[in-house]
Formats: C-alpha cells, sequence, structure tokens
C-alpha cells in the first residue's frame, strides 16, 4: 500500500524529534562569541568601514524627492535652450575671448584672434593612405556671376 | 537600563545597530534553534549545519547596521539562511554523508507518529532509526528549491505566505514546489517499502 500525502506529511513531521544534543545552543553561542572576537582582532578597520558601508548601499533606495528635481533641472535647461537665453555656442565664444588663433588638432577647427571659429576637414590617416575618389570641381553645380550686375535701365548707347 | 529578554525584536534590532551585544544575544537565543532546524533538514547534516548557523548569524550581525525594518528580523534571518544553504548545497554537490541528530524520545508520545505506527502502512514495518534514515534520504533526492520549501511547511510548520516573503515568490510556486515534492516523496518511499 502507498503512502497517501497525508501521511507523508505525518512523517515528515517527525523530523522535528531530531534534536541536536542537549546545551548545543549554549555552547555554540559561545562559539559564535569566540569567532566573533578572532574576527575583530583579525580584520582592519577599513574592512569593518567598508562593509558596513556595502551593506548601508544593499539598501539604498533613491527618495522620491529626487525624481522630481531631476524632472525640475531637465525643465529649466530645456527652457533655457528652447527661448535662446542660453546657448552652449554663446558659452563656449565667452569662454575664448583674448586667445590668439589655436587650432585644435585632428578636429579641423580653428579659432581665431576674433573669436570665431573656422571648420576646415581634417585629413584623416586612412584617406593618407588611400586617397578616395572624390566628385571632380566639373560635377559641382556652379554659381556664375556676371561682372556687371543685372539692370533693367537701357543701355547707355542707345 | 530594560532586561533585553522583555523586549521585542524591533527594539533588540535597534539595540544592536547601537552596539549592544547582549540584545543580539537575545535574538541568537529566539531563533538559534529555528534556524538549525531549518539549515540541518536541508543539509541532512549536523556537522554542515554546525558551521552555516555560525556563519549565518555572523552574517546577520555584520549586515545589521544596514537592516531598516522593511520585513521582520524573523524574515530577514530566515532568508539569509536559506540563500547561504541552497548556495552551500549547490556547491556540495552529490558527495556528502549524511549526519543525523538523535530522535527526542518523546517521539514515542507523539499523536501523530503512535497513529501512523499503528495504522497498515510501511512505517509499520520498521523500526524508528530506520525510518529516520530512510525518510532523509528521500528528502535528499529532492531539489534543493523542493527541500527548501518541505522543510519550511512541513516540518516548521510555517504558512505559505510566510515561506513566500522568505524566498521571495509567489505563493502559487511556494505551493506547486510542495505539490511536487509531496508526489516525490511517496514515490521514493515507495520505493524503500519494495526494497
Amino acid at each position: 500500500m502507498m503512502l497517501d500525502e497525508k501521511q507523508v506529511q505525518q512523517l515528515l513531521k517527525l523530523k522535528r524529534f531530531e534534536q541536536p544534543p542537549p546545551g548545543y545552543f549554549e555552547r555554540t553561542l559561545e562559539e559564535f562569541h569566540r569567532r566573533q572576537r578572532a574576527e575583530i582582532l583579525r580584520r582592519s578597520a577599513l574592512q569593518i568601514w567598508f562593509e558596513r558601508l556595502s551593506s548601508s548601499f544593499g539598501n539604498f533606495r533613491v527618495p522620491a524627492s529626487a525624481y522630481a528635481g531631476a524632472f525640475g533641472m531637465f525643465a529649466v535647461i530645456a527652457t533655457l535652450l528652447g527661448t535662446g537665453i542660453w546657448t552652449p555656442d554663446a558659452a563656449n565664444r565667452n569662454s575664448s575671448n583674448g586667445l590668439t588663433q589655436t587650432e585644435i588638432s585632428d578636429s579641423g577647427l580653428k579659432l581665431t584672434s576674433r573669436g570665431e571659429i573656422q571648420l576646415s576637414r581634417p585629413e584623416t590617416k586612412f584617406q593618407k593612405n588611400f586617397p578616395t575618389i572624390q566628385p571632380s570641381d566639373a560635377s559641382r553645380p556652379r554659381y556664375i556671376l556676371d561682372r556687371q550686375p543685372v539692370s533693367y535701365q537701357p543701355p547707355v548707347s542707345f | 537600563m530594560e532586561d533585553p529578554n522583555l523586549l521585542d525584536d524591533e527594539a533588540l534590532v535597534r539595540r544592536t545597530q547601537n552596539g549592544d551585544t547582549q540584545a543580539f544575544d537575545v535574538l541568537w537565543q529566539k531563533y538559534s534553534s529555528r534556524i538549525y532546524s531549518l539549515i540541518y533538514n536541508m543539509t541532512s547534516n549536523h556537522e554542515d549545519a554546525n558551521d552555516l548557523l555560525l556563519e549565518v548569524f555572523a552574517k546577520a550581525y555584520r549586515s545589521i547596521s544596514g537592516f531598516r525594518g522593511r520585513s521582520s528580523f524573523y524574515t530577514w534571518i530566515h532568508a539569509i539562511a536559506v540563500n547561504m544553504t541552497i548556495n552551500f548545497v549547490k556547491k556540495r554537490g552529490r558527495r556528502f554523508q549524511m549526519s543525523l541528530d538523535d530522535l527526542d524520545s518523546s517521539v514515542h508520545n507523539d499523536k501523530e507518529f503512535i497513529e501512523l505506527t499503528a495504522s497498515n502502512t510501511p512505517t509499520r514495518e520498521v523500526d524508528l532509526a530506520e525510518l529516520q534514515q530512510r525518510l532523509n534520504e528521500a528528502m535528499m533526492k529532492l531539489s534543493v528549491e523542493h527541500r527548501t520549501v518541505v522543510t519550511m511547511f512541513d516540518i516548521q510548520g510555517m504558512p505559505h505566505a510566510e515561506i513566500a516573503r522568505i524566498l521571495g515568490v509567489p505563493e502559487a510556486t511556494v505551493r506547486s514546489r510542495l505539490f511536487y515534492a509531496h508526489r516525490q516523496l511517496q514515490n521514493y518511499l515507495e520505493e524503500f517499502r519494495k526494497k
């Protein structure tokens, strides 16, 4: 006859009677104290501090107000940029006043003494070693300006 | 100063956080036997249970400064014990020897034991030591996850909700693991009967 589920559960309850010898928990508490003392002597103060710090971080939760603060910051920056009150370009120009012409290597940017930034296309190492085909001048659109401006006034010779 | 033995867990934890080691001793006295039983029934080895019990309380003591009371101390220390024991059992693998504690003599007066041995079941045919051996062997055939829920529910008598909180799984998972584990135990114990 097979055991039914109730009998299995009754059997399992018998395991509650498996007990360590009397006085075991008192002796183990003493052993715990002994190990604690030994550990304190072994570990440096820095290790203890680091462990406490890491356990504190384990329970760290971002406060709800931080989300509101981050959103507020975003809104302020978006407003400043959107309305043109402040732009990163303006900030850069202001910070570069008084400087002579400077070339920023590899980037192709050139800062003139007037504070203007000139952009020239930098030549990369790849382009030096493996010249690529560029569109010729003939294929580029041309805008030819007459030497004399167009006028609707009749020529003087008439 | 108030006697630590009269304080509740919350106050004992607060005192321990403030450096009162006696308060932690009271927590040890309250929970060490339950934690030992949990580990012992998951490992079926007294020496391993002894070492893990000390490690669990050492870890709890080191981490108690970060305990914020979002769960009870009881749930918290049980979760530490379960995680450490599962890791230990997985590392240990299959190579281990059972080292069982003696059965308390009061088992003979237990109503359920009397009922079980009086009925016409396989348990009637074996003596108590053999029954203990068979039962533990059957338990060790379960996966560690199934053994954990059987230990907590059938041996320690914890409700499903508490087990779910400690393991961090839904209650339905606890119930299904229990159902499956009971089925497996029925089969394993049936095999013993045939031997």
